[in-house]
């Protein structure tokens, strides 16, 4: 027991590093999933085709590959290609952009949710397609799939650790958990504050992703 | 080198795929497991432990379990026409399961999970490029130090870093749990450290310049150089790196076993042909086996 309190009083720094890393990372990723994401989910259900099948292939080709494998593409591909991205860049574009085409399906599930007679009503009423979309459509989908995008949030915390063992080397949590235990050897301990530090994280989410729902939520 | 990144899918499936083949027709470099009785005069040398010892126990089993790097040429690398394991530390874990009489097995073994796979007991022995430490020495036992290396830099050629003095500021790659990251803290404190779990994907970032720079043994650096000729070795040695056999803490039958073997080979002249094939001819020069033994290794550091 004592072990377990010696190794995060002897490593706290790094491991207070590595948290706050991940903390930046998350807190970035998830404004560029939900920015993008609304925004696919928009292109997706708009009565316009080209902009359904652009949002659709956005959709297919960021949920269908693997994390590691966008990561190592748009860090090592993109660098080999000639563009300079710095591993920060594509450590939250990645992690934003895979999280984004989940959470763009997680809107586009809402706003079916929707009733149809709720959006000719707008549109007879006089609102124009994006108006009926900003006002009518996407408060009442958003509200709907709180739970989704909270459960989304916490899955992206989740895979953030990927970021800092893969060739990125981001400082982040689990990244400086390595290193401590690279060190220490003392794994059981080292992993067991990894686990705590995203445990604090993925808990204080579902707070917040609680008291949204008690607040906002539409119970049908 | 281009050709090397590009074939790495179809070497992991030769890998895999000459494995199986090992597995069943047993390895070419020494007979006594095919030809049975009439195996000659290396199958008759070797020597029985007792069953419940552990050396006894790897005899009953018929294999040793070695964990070798898997992108460290010219110590332990996949060959990217055959797809076997092959190197300076796989050519020392042969002497080593020769002598015991059984077949090796080579598992991949990174810095950062070798020893946990050795406390584990994923493998029998580490052969590794590990260099020999105290730190390390708590966890686990060494043999006599097999070979030494030096700690150099690896840059572009053409690079403004000429010695460890020019890394302030710049972006230096090594893996984490290697020695590295302490010897690049204290030597350039100033530097931007990148760790990640292979020296391949430290050669990848230098390649795409991601990193200035990659600090790590000679030995490795030599292997980089030899896939990608655009690189270059600069400044003084950094380090000394006593390379030694990572043995199970406490396991003394097994050092003095290893321990052994070691030495003979030394004494035969097997150690300068090793050296030779896979380190000397590259870099011009001979060398003779490591004097310093492992008291003097450890007190390095």
């Amino acid at each position: 027991m004592t072990e377990l309190w010696n190794v995060l009083a002897d490593h706290f720094s790094e491991f207070s590093t590595g948290f706050w890393v991940t903390v930046r990372i998350v807190v970035i990723s998830f404004v560029i999933a939900m920015v993008v994401g609304t925004l696919v989910a928009t292109m997706r259900i708009a009565p316009v085709k080209l902009l359904n099948w652009v949002g659709g292939v956005f959709v297919e080709v960021f949920r269908n590959t693997p994390l590691l494998v966008l990561l190592f593409i748009s860090y090592a591909g993109l660098r080999r290609a000639g563009l300079p991205i710095s591993a920060w860049v594509a450590g939250v574009g990645s992690l934003g952009l895979y999280t984004s085409a989940y959470v763009a399906e997680a809107l586009r599930s809402g706003v079916f949710a929707v009733g149809k007679g709720q959006i000719d009503a707008s549109l007879s009423l006089g609102l124009d397609y994006p108006r009926t979309l900003r006002y009518v459509i996407l408060p009442q989908a958003v509200r709907t799939v709180i739970p989704h995008l909270g459960s989304l949030t916490i899955a992206m915390i989740k895979n953030s650790a990927i970021i800092g063992v893969s060739l990125l080397a981001l400082e982040d949590l689990l990244h400086q958990a390595r290193l401590v235990n690279s060190r220490t050897f003392q794994t059981d301990e080292v992993f067991f504050w990894a686990a705590v530090g995203y445990l604090i994280l993925t808990l204080l989410t579902t707070l917040a992703v609680r008291r949204l729902e008690v607040r906002y939520a539409i119970h049908r | 080198m281009k050709l090397n990144t590009q074939w790495r899918p179809l070497a992991v499936l030769a890998l895999v795929m000459g494995s199986l083949a090992m597995s069943s027709c047993g390895d070419d470099d020494d007979d006594d497991g095919g030809s049975g009785s009439g195996g000659g005069d290396q199958a008759a040398e070797v020597k029985q432990y007792p069953a419940n010892s552990t050396l006894g126990k790897i005899q009953d089993a018929g294999e040793i379990t070695i964990g070798v790097k898997y992108d460290v040429p010219p110590f332990g690398f996949e060959n990217p026409q055959s797809g076997e394991i092959e190197g300076f530390d796989v050519d020392m874990g042969r002497y080593i399961a020769e002598e015991l009489g059984v077949e090796p097995k080579f598992v991949e073994a990174i810095s950062d999970n070798r020893i946990p796979f050795l406390e584990r007991g994923t493998v029998d022995l580490i052969l590794s490029t590990m260099t020999i430490n105290q730190e390390r020495d708590m966890e686990i036992d060494f043999s006599e130090p097999y070979y030494v290396a030096e700690g150099r830099i690896l840059v572009p050629k053409g690079s403004d870093i000429k010695g460890v003095d020019d890394l302030a500021g710049k972006r230096v790659c090594t893996a984490l749990g290697s020695t590295y990251e302490e010897t690049i803290r204290e030597e350039a404190p100033d530097a931007d450290l990148k760790l990640v779990d292979t020296y391949s994907e430290c050669l990848e970032l230098l390649q795409n310049k991601a990193i200035d720079a990659i600090s790590t043994d000679d030995v490795i650096l030599t292997g980089m150089i030899i896939q990608d000729d655009t690189l270059e070795m600069v400044g003084d040695k950094l380090t000394t790196e006593p390379y030694g056999v990572g043995i199970k803490d406490g396991d003394k039958q097994m050092k003095t076993f290893v321990d052994g073997v070691l030495a003979s080979v030394e004494e035969d002249g097997r150690w300068e042909d090793t050296y030779q094939e896979w380190v000397g001819q590259y870099l011009n020069k001979e060398q003779a086996p490591p004097e310093m033994d492992l008291q003097q290794a450890l007190a390095l550091g």
